[in-house]
């Protein structure tokens, strides 16, 4: 009788920790629906276009983080894309050698590396000689971040290749450059594409790479890579520790956007794909 | 013949590949040369002692500034280890009941829900910590423990304001919880399925199945944790709008305090105005670095033995 007892209560502790472990997720949804959706719907469009709004003045628009966004996660793909694929093949390829397990250890150990240091770092070296703030910073921290993502997961596309298919190409008498580049990575690159866009996605919602090198912007769209540059999440975080209200209510209509945007590049992935490495 | 020629395209390949793993590696060390490079600033003026006290004197002086973070990294410790206890249980009950017991139709819709968590930006968290979370921890949580329990330390700060110690470690604690699971879940995914029919055929209930299984995956379980503890310990702007910035070393959970991050944070932006703060600030980020690199290795390389058993 008192193993069953047990059992009982195992069985819905168990439960409840577990709805328990996923129910903020649901509210957080709820949370920035409710407060995100009117704002951008009494906005209208002119929330998703125009420019920041005067403490107290209405509600104006995020326009100019919304495109500051978009620029630093084209501008990081462009930095830090190539060379993850790359670095990602090279740990796929020389698996055994001393550089490629080094590689391998040191992508793990970035993945999980506190972004704020990256963001410090990246002010040291560029922003300071520089001597203002830039959305060239602001990619470069990104893509900081962004590479250890996409190496991850190209090594694992490559390595979840049959060694067969690499035989079959070296037995065409192709040099490794094409094999690894033709056909290789032809088979891998669900497996690429789905790290790239993870990385993108990840990227898109970082905040603390950027606040010391993408500086922000609330009132100009976009002044050339050398000068400072918005981006949403940033937007969010400072609007949130100021007093006003109307500050308020524009960083949940943000925090509703940018949720959007996060949600579309992952949700479909996620379906398509069984595993997802966060 | 053959063979050369082979050989040698073998390493033009490497040799033309290799600059990328490089740049990776150059990335990383110049980083660590130049957190090194600015902290010696400070250790040269005040020694170990920007780790060791509870100082925060900006000055334009420069004769009169002084700074330790001891409090700062006080907090961090503190919140990530709140985290942590809070995402075990969690984490654990969450992996076990995908598993073996979820409805096999959820069972998929309850990982997705997990991954969007530990994918979702952090400022996401941190809005929804700020404006949803902190009242709600204050009205219904932390004044009616402090009106009943103000007797003992944990409880004895007024929660006047709800930022603290608390708020931070419970929005980390949802916050690594998805990460922990998934490293718990794949292990308990892999025990091998004679253990299961073995442990029922000798007449075990399902809780002490689910016990005896457990224990088998303890490294995964630790790894899961230590690693939980580095992502909480790194996490930046959703845990400071919640804890409340204040130099502050306090034991109660309701206090207001500060993290390495979260220091870095504020106080980086208007530091350059000073002569040893940025340097003050570089050696709070190099404890940092150091932790994370520490806690990463560990984790990983108890995950590792695992696989090699």
């Amino acid at each position: 009788m008192n193993r069953l007892v047990k059992e009982k209560v195992f069985l819905i502790s168990i439960t409840v920790l577990s709805l328990l472990a996923i129910l903020p997720l649901f509210h957080i949804l709820f949370s920035v629906t409710v407060n995100g959706l009117p704002v951008l719907v009494k906005g209208g469009f002119g929330f998703l276009t125009g420019t920041l709004a005067s403490p107290g003045d209405g509600l104006g628009g995020i326009g100019v983080a919304i495109v500051g966004t978009f620029v630093l996660v084209f501008l990081s793909s462009l930095i830090g894309l190539p060379i993850a694929v790359v670095a990602g093949i090279y740990a796929a390829e020389y698996p055994n050698s001393a550089i490629g397990r080094l590689t391998k250890t040191l992508l793990q150990i970035m993945l999980e590396f506190p972004t704020i240091l990256v963001g410090l770092f990246v002010m040291q070296i560029i922003v300071v000689p520089m001597g203002n703030y830039s959305a060239l910073a602001g990619a470069l921290a990104l893509a900081i971040v962004m590479m250890p993502y996409v190496a991850v997961s190209t090594e694992e596309a490559m390595k979840e290749i049959p060694f067969t298919y690499r035989e079959a190409a070296f037995s065409l008498g192709l040099t490794r450059f094409k094999v690894v580049f033709r056909v290789l990575m032809g088979m891998a690159r669900k497996g690429v594409l789905t790290g790239i866009l993870i990385g993108m996605a990840k990227v898109a919602g970082e905040t603390a790479p950027l606040l010391f090198s993408a500086g922000g912007a609330s009132r100009v769209y976009f002044m050339g890579i050398d000068k400072p540059i918005g981006a949403i999440p940033l937007l969010i975080y400072n609007l949130v520790q100021q007093p006003y209200k109307n500050y308020h209510q524009i960083a949940w209509g943000a925090a509703f956007v940018l949720m959007l945007i996060f949600l579309a590049i992952f949700i479909p992935i996620r379906l398509k794909i069984k595993e997802v490495k966060i | 013949m053959r063979d050369a020629f082979s050989g040698t395209f073998r390493d033009t390949f490497k040799v033309s590949i290799l600059p990328f793993s490089a740049l990776i590696f150059g990335i990383f060390l110049l980083m660590l040369l130049v957190y090194f490079a600015n902290s010696i600033q400070i250790f040269q003026k005040e020694g170990i002692e920007i780790y060791t006290t509870n100082k925060w004197i900006a000055s334009e002086d420069p004769e009169k500034e002084f700074y330790g973070v001891l409090a700062a990294i006080y907090g961090s410790i503190y919140s990530s280890v709140i985290a942590v206890v809070i995402a075990l249980p969690l984490s654990i009950s969450f992996a076990v009941f995908v598993i073996d017991y979820a409805p096999s139709k959820l069972k998929e819709w309850f990982i997705i829900a997990t991954d969007i968590m530990a994918g979702l930006p952090t400022i996401i968290y941190g809005i929804w910590g700020a404006f949803v979370l902190v009242p709600f921890l204050k009205d219904f949580v932390m004044y009616p423990i402090y009106n009943h329990l103000s007797f003992i330390p944990f409880f004895s700060f007024e929660p006047l304001s709800g930022y603290s110690f608390l708020s931070a470690g419970v929005l980390l604690g949802i916050m690594v919880t998805p990460f922990a699971s998934s490293i718990i879940r794949e292990a308990y995914r892999m025990i091998p399925f004679k253990y299961r029919e073995a442990v029922f055929s000798i007449g075990a209930t399902r809780y002490e199945a689910t016990k005896i299984l457990l224990s088998y995956i303890k490294p995964a379980i630790v790894a899961g944790v230590i690693l939980a503890f580095g992502r909480a310990i790194g996490e930046t702007v959703a845990v400071s709008l919640v804890v409340g910035n204040t130099f502050n070393i306090h034991p109660s959970l309701f206090a207001p305090g500060y993290t390495i991050s979260s220091l870095i944070a504020n106080q980086f932006g208007n530091a350059f105005i000073y002569e040893y703060m940025v340097s003050a600030l570089f050696a709070a980020g190099l404890s940092l670095f150091f932790v994370g690199l520490a806690v990463n290795l560990l984790g990983m390389y108890i995950l590792r033995r695992r696989v090699h058993e």
